[in-house]
């Protein structure tokens, strides 16, 4: 291997290790030796006694398990039957019901979950709409499990509603030729055939209601339930720090989802029957007939449940005067929105610091990702063995834990210096949380991109770093921006690491939201939101409609 | 003026040359093979027999565990591609999709610098050459697959490269196209004098486009020599089987005569006598008043052929027979078969 090649590959796994590896390494160290965030290694495995007795650690992760199976049945229940119905007939305005349901993804959990706090709470928009509240289902565990459901669903329904239209249409169709009838055929055939993708989807709902941090956090402390991740948080913002109880729960969080993480790769590899790149037909769909209305206003409720409530609500909130002035055209008021545009208010700032450190780790995270993968798929040798190890760690480290890591690992004795305490860790926890991404798109394009186009400009007199230059990152180029818009819309309103890292006075767009709803005005918290969730929306789309341009959908994936 | 018609071939030497990926049989096997300027080699085997990597050694794609590579007077065994007048046509015509034609063709120009006014006239002298002139300002992907293909030629040729390699540029054209490419690629080679090295699997495509055939198999040289040559006579099984089809049946010689069944056959050639392989070509086999006693198993027919199989006391004989000379044969039908010398050669017996 040539010697730039040598530099690159070490520089990249470097970055791996210190950013990713360090964390987890300390979080591990630290389960283990108590004592260690003094620098001693005394009363080793002392800690991990207390698993085995009344720890609170034992009920948090039962709930967090229950939370999250109760969460992967709900967004079955809302996410299958439409999913189906998308997937084997020609529902009406089929297109646009897609892009609904993509909604969910753009509103960051929390600020749904306070939405539906405005909403459902006593004297809430309900109580003043229908006179009766909502209060007592919100505030327990059916409620937070509710309003998870609500912002994953989505993720079954795309599963769904894929698997279905290509089995539907060609497996389907052969089943029936010979001699099975529609529902024969729908038993025998597409059910099962459709079950390892409707499968690996509801395991990535799994993982992600394990690791989401900001409806509990938000609904629990009314609640008294605790899960691993509110726990986590607790041990570490209450005193006393308990820093063996944080990383013993961040072991925990880190098995389950690298559990799941590697059961659902096991099923999309192993166990799938559907090919990546046979485009179904439509014409080959079942019309509904006179089932059409039913089935619409099926669409309809889910769509309004999950999508028109949470934002309209959200809006409805920005725009209040007061929230004692209730819902009425008087208490219309623009005024909350004026303190995000004006510099040098707490609004402005957040939403500027969370704007550059946003874009920082865009570029940071495309630079990192783009050359592991270079590595990953065109690398020989060790080098390459090493990167693929190194590359799929990030995937199974929630974002609390990467957060805990970064702390503990900062904050060691063993560092000359450390970032701890400026805005820079902020940037590291970011840059460790958002990697999978960039990394994931850069090695499927560079998969895509034949490496005979290398040889070929070798061939015709380039040198290694020319071919880069001239034909490889070109060529990536698409995918690259894609993730780095990905990363920024993700990074631009990320909660959990940013309210754990923030060195004090400081304060980021999620930060900022979540401290308006504790302690401040609720509506200046919902226009934030609404900006936020606009910015990242109009982002997202104009990617999509430049990819859609270039021949390729990053997000379609 | 510096044009492509001027370019000067070099002759290419490969000195026991051997290539290892980790542990394992070698990919290719202390190879040798001298290659003479302006001459068309191909390299044939079945997939995984060394001859890609032969070529993407000969290109500096391919670091070479043991031997030497020349190629004209300057050695360069480990020399990366890009520092070799050594160009090369893919297998998926590896055209850059972010390029129109023009861009495709002259990028190696463009990245040894070459003046504006030079580059210009060479991509057109290359586009010229492979017939596309008209199309230089269009994207790569917009083109038919013969099309693209005559663009990675024109942006090989236009490097005026001491020798071009081909890797299988014809797999990926239909049947028909691919005669008619492999034709002008030949007639392209000739009028250039170009040194070429062509990498197939395709049996047929290598007799018909090469001066010389070289035949690999697990990364050794099986043998080489000019089509003619290796079609009639193979020096073993492997190559009488994967050049042309044959019937390879057990005999003995005796110096004089071929010992098959219940029939002497007249023949001479250099080789051990006692117990040989027969290869009789399909196209050899002709009923006759006397012969090796043969019984009608089956009958299809191709066109331009029948194809007759026959039972003999030593085994199953396939014959290609054109109508005049079918004779009215029919399933069942106990006929004497007898064979061209042409069509005849002995090989030695199949390693037990």
């Amino acid at each position: 291997m040539p010697r730039a090649a040598t530099v690159l590959t070490a520089l990249a796994a470097g970055a791996l290790i210190v950013l990713v590896g360090l964390p987890v390494l300390f979080i591990l160290l630290q389960a283990v030796f108590p004592e260690f965030a003094r620098g001693s290694l005394a009363e080793p495995f002392s800690k991990i006694v207390i698993l085995t007795e009344n720890d609170r650690l034992m009920v948090q992760t039962r709930n967090t398990l229950l939370l999250a199976v109760s969460v992967m049945i709900g967004s079955l229940i809302l996410g299958l039957p439409v999913g189906i119905l998308r997937g084997l007939c020609n529902v009406p305005g089929a297109r646009i019901w897609d892009v609904i349901f993509l909604v969910p993804f753009l509103i960051p959990p929390f600020i749904a979950a306070i939405a539906w706090m405005m909403l459902l709470q006593p004297r809430g928009y309900l109580q003043q709409l229908l006179g009766f509240h909502m209060g007592g289902f919100l505030f327990t565990f059916a409620g937070v499990a509710f309003v998870m459901t609500l912002n994953l669903f989505p993720l079954v329904y795309f599963a769904v509603s894929r698997a279905f239209e290509a089995v539907g249409g060609r497996f389907a169709a052969a089943a029936r030729v010979h001699g099975a009838g529609p529902v024969r055929a729908f038993v025998l055939i597409t059910l099962p055939l459709s079950i390892p993708a409707v499968a690996a989807s509801l395991l990535i709902v799994f993982a992600m209601s394990i690791e989401e941090f900001g409806t509990p956090a938000a609904l629990a402390a009314r609640t008294g339930f605790e899960v691993l991740v509110t726990g986590i948080y607790t041990r570490l913002s209450d005193w006393p720090i308990d820093l063996s109880g944080a990383a013993l729960g961040s072991i925990i969080l880190m098995a389950l989802v690298l559990a799941a993480f590697t059961l659902q790769n096991w099923i999309a590899t192993r166990r799938s029957y559907i090919s990546q790149t046979g485009k179904p037909a439509d014409a080959e769909k079942a019309e509904l007939g006179r089932w059409r209305w039913p089935v619409l206003v099926l669409f309809g409720l889910v769509a309004a449940i999950g999508v028109v409530i949470p934002l309209a609500t959200i809006a409805v909130t920005s725009f209040m005067g007061t929230i004692s002035g209730g819902l009425s055209l008087s208490n219309f008021d623009t005024r909350h929105y004026a303190p995000i545009f004006s510099t040098g208010s707490r609004a402005g700032q957040a939403l500027m610091t969370s704007g550059w450190l946003a874009v920082l780790t865009a570029f940071a995270t495309a630079a990192i990702g783009g050359v592991v993968a270079y590595i990953v798929v065109r690398g020989t040798g060790r080098g390459r063995a090493v990167m693929d190890g190194l590359s799929v760690l990030p995937n199974a480290i929630p974002a609390i834990v990467l957060a805990v890591g970064v702390i503990l690992a900062w904050n060691s004795p063993f560092l000359p210096l450390t970032l701890y305490g400026t805005a820079a860790i902020l940037l590291v926890a970011y840059i460790g949380i958002l990697l999978p991404y960039p990394i994931r798109y850069a090695v499927a394009r560079l998969r895509q991109i034949s490496g005979s186009l290398d040889d070929a400009a070798r061939v015709a007199g380039a040198s290694q770093g020319a071919t880069l230059r001239h034909i490889t990152l070109p060529l990536m180029a698409p995918s690259l921006i894609a993730a780095m818009m990905l990363v920024f819309a993700i990074a631009s309103r990320e909660l959990v690491a940013s309210i754990m890292l923030a060195p004090a006075g400081m304060r980021t767009v999620g930060t900022f939201v979540f401290a308006q709803f504790e302690q401040g005005s609720v509506q200046t918290g919902m226009a934030m939101s609404v900006i936020a969730i606009a910015i990242t929306s109009s982002i997202l789309l104009a990617v999509n409609l430049w990819l859609a341009r270039q021949g390729g959908s990053a997000f379609s994936g | 003026m510096n044009r492509i018609t001027e370019l000067q071939p070099a002759a290419v030497d490969l000195g026991r040359v051997t290539k290892r990926f980790g542990a394992g049989a070698p990919a290719v096997d202390d190879v040798s093979l001298q290659i003479a300027p302006g001459e068309l080699v191909t390299l044939l085997g079945p997939s995984g027999c060394g001859k890609t990597t032969t070529l993407r050694m000969i290109a500096g794609l391919e670091d070479p565990t043991e031997g030497r590579i020349t190629i004209g007077e300057d050695e360069v065994t480990h020399l990366p591609a890009e520092k070799r007048d050594v160009t090369m046509v893919f297998q998926s015509y590896a055209l850059f999709p972010h390029m129109n034609v023009r861009a495709n063709v002259g990028y190696g120009l463009k990245v040894a610098r070459t003046p504006r006014a030079e580059l210009t006239d060479r991509v057109e002298e290359a586009l010229a050459l492979v017939g596309l002139e008209a199309f230089a300002e269009r994207p790569v992907d917009a083109l038919s697959g013969g099309q693209q293909q005559r663009v990675a030629l024109a942006r090989a040729l236009v490097m005026k490269p001491r020798v071009i390699l081909f890797d299988e540029p014809l797999s990926n054209l239909d049947a028909k196209l691919r005669h008619h490419v492999r034709a002008e690629i030949r007639a392209l080679q000739k009028r250039l004098g170009l040194t070429a090295v062509y990498v197939t699997h395709d049996q047929e495509e290598a007799l018909a486009i090469s001066d010389r055939v070289v035949v690999m198999n697990s990364g050794r040289i099986e043998q080489q020599g000019t089509p003619r040559d290796l079609y009639a006579r193979p020096v073993s099984h492997f190559v009488a089987d994967f050049i042309g089809s044959a019937n390879i049946v057990p005999g003995e010689y005796d110096g004089s005569d071929i010992v098959l069944g219940d029939a002497r056959i007249p023949h001479t050639q250099e080789i051990t006598q006692g117990p040989v392989g027969v290869m009789i070509r399909p196209e050899a086999v002709r009923p006759a008043a006397q012969g090796l006693a043969g019984k009608v198993v089956s009958i299809s027919f191709l066109g331009p052929v029948n194809q007759v199989d026959f039972d003999t006391p030593a085994g199953r004989v396939t014959g290609n027979l054109p109508d005049d000379a079918m004779g009215g044969l029919r399933p069942g039908a106990k006929v004497a078969l007898s064979f061209a010398p042409r069509g005849l050669h002995l090989l030695p017996p199949r390693a037990v």
